[in-house]
């Protein structure tokens, strides 16, 4: 029997100091989100599994805090805030004024080995824009990110941008498993050249397709590395994607945003509800992204109304490590 | 983000650190005052570009997961084993070798059947586990974090899995491989937000590592 002032693997407390950050952090970014006129939402702390699984996919199934009820129904700890938001949208306001314009804060639970700056309890705060048009929603809500971060005295970020279209139109034509999808996904996400070599030799690829997934781990940069990625492929869908990715930085150009972003085409992991562009949050002195996003069109229709949506969170506690200061 | 941006590197204590600052040398990275029998882990290259941190292998891909070194070289067993979170750009072709299962001499054919589990003592737990259940294989895994080729000599497991390079001594202890698992070499590692944030210090410095490596390196793949 464990003595009662153990702690649980992944968990902390926030007093005094600390305590006092984590709101005025949250109050603070609140107040640009609600600037932009974003309402809040507030979900409950679990849901049925299945609404999770569905979004994040297969790979997160071992990271959620599930359990049985004692109707025998599967439920898990919410492990993030979209899917709630999602089904919330989907089921009762959907009639709501496009774009929907909604933000969220608060704990989500991970079962994962805490590593790497991560808990198993972990605050969440980010918004949601749904139903809206792509490239101005998309630009919207990478200027809401960058505003916030410059408030709570982030001067100096980056926002690493991708399209998940891209790789998504290089890999149709490989027809892989699932298994050998996230096997890919994960070399790439690595930067794992050789490995991804070593991987590709089992599948018939053209020249070209070899070239192309090769390619993926060197283009990143300005918005030049759009140009050179429409020369590595004759797909239709990467070819939309790029369309896209360049639409939504000449917006971020005429925003006057665009020195904070990187063309990041290598950018292929996160969760498989992301549909088109993805992006990453880092800043300098901190080894691990303070926060993602990314478009979603796939993810509603699951709950029975289909609209597009967009957003991002910040993962507050490494937000707090350099916030502030 | 000047490509003069100093990058901090962790760099692995023991076999593969002569032939590392040999690689380093060529590509032009020379360290100030660094002697062998020095006990400072904390080094400066001649043009202030680069921080050099000795650190024991197992512990590089730690410092470069949480960023405090921006990059690491270290040994791809090191790297399976430990599955940090990290981009891998580069192999440098040097410090190859082997993880092999190794048993004693002659029982490459035994029967083991008869055992519920085979013993197998290894430095290796999470490569070893993997490798064996992926193939359908119940093992037993001892823990050894040295002198591994004892293990099999005293009866403390049948098998062993461990790096080989020339396999002197394995042949030494009576032992020879079984099995091949994977080739390893030194590889270059780096912080996913390093590789981000200092993009142009760290593609410099990939491009002269790739540039010095022996023609079994490559960062971009043969089509």
């Amino acid at each position: 029997m464990k003595t009662l002032t153990q702690i649980p693997l992944g968990t902390q407390v926030l007093f005094g100091e600390s305590a006092r950050q984590r709101r005025r952090l949250e109050q603070l970014i609140y107040s640009v989100f609600h600037r932009w006129e974003y309402q809040e939402v507030i979900p409950p702390m679990l849901d049925y599994y299945d609404v999770f699984s569905k979004g994040m996919g297969v790979e997160s199934e071992n990271s959620m805090y599930r359990f049985v009820d004692r109707e025998g129904n599967l439920l898990a700890l919410r492990p993030e805030f979209t899917s709630l938001v999602a089904k919330t949208v989907a089921t009762r306001l959907q009639d709501w004024p496009k774009p929907l314009r909604l933000c969220y804060s608060g704990d989500v639970l991970r079962y994962e080995t805490p590593r790497g700056g991560r808990q198993r309890e972990f605050v969440q705060l980010g918004i949601e824009n749904i139903g809206g048009e792509r490239v101005a929603c998309d630009a919207e809500v990478i200027q809401v990110a960058m505003e916030s971060l410059q408030r709570v005295g982030i001067k100096k970020f980056q926002f690493n941008l991708g399209e998940m279209g891209f790789f998504a139109g290089l890999v149709d034509q490989i027809c892989l498993s699932d298994q050998d999808l996230i096997t890919i996904k994960k070399l790439i996400d690595l930067k794992d050249f050789i490995g991804l070599q070593d991987e590709m030799e089992r599948f018939q690829l053209s020249t070209q397709q070899r070239k192309a997934l090769y390619s993926l781990l060197h283009l990143t940069g300005n918005a030049q590395t759009i140009d050179s990625a429409r020369r590595l492929v004759s797909n239709e869908k990467s070819l939309l994607a790029l369309d896209n990715l360049k639409a939504l930085y000449r917006e971020l150009q005429r925003r006057k945003l665009a020195k904070h972003v990187t063309i990041d085409l290598s950018e292929v992991r996160g969760l498989d509800y992301y549909t088109g562009i993805i992006f990453k949050i880092y800043v300098p002195d901190l080894g691990f992204e303070i926060g993602s996003g990314g478009r979603y069109d796939n993810l509603l229709k699951n709950f029975g109304c289909d609209l597009p949506s967009v957003g991002f969170t910040f993962f507050l506690e490494r937000l707090m490590s350099v916030a502030l200061k | 983000m000047k490509s003069t941006e100093r990058i901090s590197v962790a760099l692995p204590k023991g076999r593969l650190l002569d032939v590392i600052l040999r690689l380093l040398c060529e590509a032009d990275i020379e360290m100030v005052s660094y002697k062998l029998q020095s006990r400072r882990l904390v080094f400066q290259d001649k043009c202030g570009h680069f921080q050099f941190f000795m650190l024991k292998p197992i512990d590089v891909p730690t410092y470069v997961e949480y960023g405090v070194a921006d990059v690491g070289i270290v040994g791809r067993d090191v790297l399976l084993e430990c599955q940090a979170n990290i981009h891998q750009p580069l192999d440098l072709g040097v410090g190859q070798c082997t993880l092999a299962v190794a048993g004693p001499k002659g029982t490459a054919q035994a029967d083991y059947r008869g055992l519920s589990a085979v013993r197998i003592a290894t430095k290796y737990p999470r490569i070893t586990t993997e490798y064996f259940t992926q193939r359908g294989v119940p093992v037993e895994i001892i823990y050894l974090s040295g002198s591994v080729e004892l293990a099999p000599l005293l009866g403390l497991s049948e098998r062993i899995v461990d790096l080989v390079s020339t396999g002197r001594t394995l042949a030494e202890n009576g032992l020879e491989i079984i099995e091949s698992i994977c080739n390893v070499s030194a590889r270059l590692v780096v912080n996913r937000a390093s590789y981000q944030v200092k993009r142009p210090a760290v593609t410099n410095l990939i491009k002269r590592l790739t540039d010095v490596s022996p023609k079994t390196a490559y960062s971009t793949p043969r089509l």
